[in-house]
């Protein structure tokens, strides 16, 4: 049998560090921007100078790392993947008090990072009557945070979803659940073929990626009869990230050893590259009012210290993390190469649409035997558990809780204590 | 003609400074074990690139700088742009010993600049009893070298034309060639729509594209296709091809949609910048022998270019949008064309071959052949 190898984990990024960075930063050298440009040409001149204002003077990551790590119990443990060498795996679990709460595991993307869990965790672990509770994993993908890096090639979705499932064994959930978006719409996807049935036992994504394109499913009869006017609407941003939006994609996905040259050399570089997808990518979302202030029960503690904005946050994660920025970009190489083919599910799945997500497609497009939940909302974009966190819980709640079409999917799990599952008769 | 300026570059030591801050920081990423080419420039690459440059190159920086003086006479010369400001445009400029010499326009591409005429330019302007010469006006496009660039919307070939052409009628030449590959090419198949027959008589290109095969608007094409074999040789330029479009198209991506996104890094980092030339420079040429110092003298012309280096990719997002069918569009050429087919070539780049380049251009002006004489008084001899 294995030995448990979790270690309590406390950001702590040396002084030394945060010194190089400042160095850098004084020493940054800005483009020139045509006029005009507005978002036109990509991130905004005076959007970036106003950052870098901030990250240079007044910005203590310090701080942050406190607050980080006040908000998020972490763990590192050793995970070993088949075909390549052990990883050590940075995590977040935290425990609801319901003793029965519903195993989940919380799966990122790019450019975000285990911090996106920080404003659904309080939420997803909250006790009540009313809703289930869920017992809270996730982690930083290799390659991201303060998780290793694989340095073979072909590390690919199989992987992935290989560590995230051994994660919650190890962590005791034999059965579990599990949501993402963005990779982690992938990963699970991958996961939910791999462990479906017997350990994972249904799926949530607020990123439902199900075609390979633009196009209806061939069987599908008058596939754009009856559209309503929120599909119309994604259909056109579809369109429009596609023309649009996927420079960084392709990039990635074939030449990301070249782009990561910049991503770790420049911090302004790795900035721009990170906000501009903040930015086009969310709902509107005001970031750099964003200092931080998620939940009353934070706010009384923490307005007063709040100086800075989360987008700084979010960038010097990947600054400092583990295996440098570079390493994140990989999993679009190995994703490209791998080849993509139909991946069907067949444990219960849920899909939560946003309006400003990248990808939407009129939901007749997507239906699925196992498609048990679907939740269409009027507001929120691809970050969606950042930007709309009760919006997305409340959808899990509704999926698993009492009534839902995914409640009691982990026998004895349901998210809810004994005396309410079983009312005195 | 009015008098020319003469420019010589000479970098501002307070630049030299900062670039020395910057490589004395330098943070580089790791990399997958035996990657090789295949996720990108090779660490082993550019570390050695950046250590050179760091300790050796960067030092002798007057010499590179000389050097370049010395082998192309440069200048500079306000052009006027409709619908924008004036511009200052740095130019080479050498006119052979041969009176009658044609005037050829050089125009380079990118990741290029007007360092690409550097080893043509002496063979260019030769005189010889046997072949043709030719007076050289290579400029750096606006946002390139030492070009100053647009700072509104909307400048594209049509304005990249314009400039070239008026450079060539303000140093007297009313009737010359060109010469061009990558934007090159298609700045100069803009100049024949637009200044052809009167002033350009004549265009030559080593990056000719060409349409596909289709049912309606090659459908010959389609056929031969369909029923006979490539040749080995075009087999594998056509394999070469889909490579390139499959594996190497990142930058053009990203360079047509959001190249102020891009630029932030290039602009701030000189590794950055390195790898991302780097990577084109050795892979779109034919196991092209580059040096550290030619690789670092083409990255500090544009790590020091007017513009900086975040603008000149900015071509790429104006044409795409004025034109999004550019590369699609067939252009029929309405003056003699000539065109040197290079078997490691895709779209761009490079010289590898200065000298069949310029046998391609001798023949195709050369006594006998179809585009001598265009030019009456300059048959070149």
């Amino acid at each position: 049998m294995s030995t448990d190898s979790e270690a309590s984990f406390t950001i702590n990024i040396a002084q030394g560090e945060i010194e190089f960075l400042r160095k850098k930063l004084e020493l940054t050298r800005l483009p020139d921007e045509i006029t005009d440009a507005g978002r036109d040409y990509g991130v905004p001149l005076t959007d970036i100078r106003r950052l870098l204002a901030r990250w240079k003077d007044g910005y203590d990551w310090k701080k942050h790392e406190a607050i980080l790590n006040a908000e998020l119990p972490q763990f590192t443990r050793k995970v070993a993947v088949d075909g390549f060498d052990e990883l050590d795996i940075h995590y977040v679990h935290k425990k609801s008090k319901i003793k029965d709460a519903l195993p989940l595991l919380f799966v990122h993307g790019w450019p975000g990072s285990f911090i996106e869990v920080r404003k659904i965790l309080p939420l997803l672990t909250a006790p009540s009557d009313e809703y289930p509770s869920f017992h809270v994993v996730t982690f930083s993908l290799p390659g991201y945070g303060f998780s290793s890096n694989p340095t073979k090639r072909g590390f690919g979705m199989d992987q992935y979803a290989e560590v995230g499932h051994k994660l919650m064994l190890a962590l005791g959930y034999h059965e579990y659940v599990t949501q993402g978006g963005d990779w982690g719409f992938y990963i699970l996807r991958r996961q939910a073929s791999l462990y479906g049935g017997t350990h994972n036992k249904a799926w949530h994504t607020n990123f439902p990626r199900a075609l390979p394109d633009v196009e209806p499913p061939s069987s599908l009869p008058n596939p754009y009869d009856g559209l309503t006017e929120v599909e119309r609407n994604g259909l056109g941003r579809t369109k429009w990230f596609r023309s649009e939006g996927r420079g960084y994609a392709i990039e990635q996905g074939t030449q990301p050893q070249t782009l990561g040259y910049s991503l770790a050399d420049s911090p302004v570089g790795l900035l721009g590259w990170i906000y501009e997808k903040l930015v086009n990518w969310s709902d509107e979302y005001p970031w750099e009012e964003d200092e931080g202030l998620f939940l009353s029960v934070f706010t009384s503690r923490y307005m007063a210290n709040f100086s800075v904005p989360t987008v700084l946050t979010w960038v010097s994660i990947y600054w400092f993390s583990r295996a440098g920025p570079t390493a994140s970009l990989r999993i679009y190489y190995e994703r490209m190469h791998e080849g993509s083919s139909p991946e069907e599910t067949h444990i219960p799945m849920g899909y939560s649409y946003f309006p400003k997500e990248l990808w939407r497609v009129p939901s007749r497009w997507l239906q699925a035997p196992n498609l048990v939940f679907e939740s269409e909302h009027t507001e929120g974009g691809h970050f969606a558990a950042h930007e709309k966190p009760e919006l997305l819980v409340g959808d899990l709640r509704t999926m698993f809780g009492k009534g839902g079409p995914a409640f009691g999917v982990v026998p004895g799990k349901t998210g809810y204590n004994a005396e309410v599952r079983h009312p005195p008769s | 003609m009015a008098a020319e300026t003469p420019f010589k570059v000479s970098i501002p030591e307070a630049k030299l400074e900062i670039l020395k801050k910057k490589l004395d920081l330098i943070q580089l990423p790791n990399e997958i074990e035996g990657a090789g080419w295949e996720y990108g420039a090779p660490l082993s690459d550019i570390q050695r690139l950046t250590k050179y440059w760091k300790d050796e190159y960067l030092a002798k920086w007057r010499d590179h700088e000389a050097k370049l003086n010395e082998d192309m006479p440069q200048f500079t010369k306000d052009i006027n742009v409709e619908g924008f400001s004036a511009l200052k445009i740095h130019y080479v400029h050498q006119k052979s010993a041969v009176k009658g010499a044609i005037p050829l326009l050089f125009v380079h591409g990118w990741p290029g600049s007007f360092i690409e005429v550097r080893k043509v330019l002496p063979l260019l302007v030769q005189g010889s009893a046997d072949h043709p010469s030719f007076h050289v006006v290579a400029p750096s496009l606006p946002n390139f070298g030492f070009s100053e660039g647009p700072k509104t919307k909307g400048f594209e070939l049509t304005q990249y034309a314009e400039v070239c052409h008026k450079l060539m009628i303000s140093l007297g030449y009313d009737e010359y060639v060109t010469q061009g590959g990558d934007w090159g090419m298609l700045t100069t198949r803009k100049i024949t729509q637009l200044y052809g027959g009167k002033h350009c008589k004549a265009y030559h290109t080593n990056t000719p594209t060409g349409n596909p095969p289709h049912p309606i608007r090659r459908p010959l094409l389609l056929l031969q296709h369909l029923l006979f074999n490539y040749s080995p040789k075009e087999q594998a330029g056509l394999d070469r091809t889909q490579k390139f479009w499959k594996e190497q198209t990142g930058f053009f991506a990203q360079q047509t949609t959001m190249p102020q996104t891009l630029g932030y890094g290039l602009a701030d980092s000189p590794v950055g910048l390195l790898a991302w030339i780097y990577e084109k420079l050795v892979g779109w040429s034919d196991d092209y022998k580059w040096t550290d110092e030619e690789v670092l003298t083409w990255i500090s012309i544009h790590w020091f270019a007017e513009a900086g280096p975040a603008a000149s990719i900015r071509i790429y997002y104006e044409v795409i949008k004025a034109t999004p069918d550019i590369f699609t569009t067939p252009v029929a050429i309405s003056v003699p064309e000539g065109i040197s087919a290079f078997p490691k070539d895709n779209v761009v780049l490079p010289r590898r071959q200065p000298e069949a380049l310029v046998s391609d251009l001798r023949k195709m002006f050369g006594k006998g052949s179809p585009a001598f004489g265009l030019i009456v008084s300059k048959t070149g001899f």
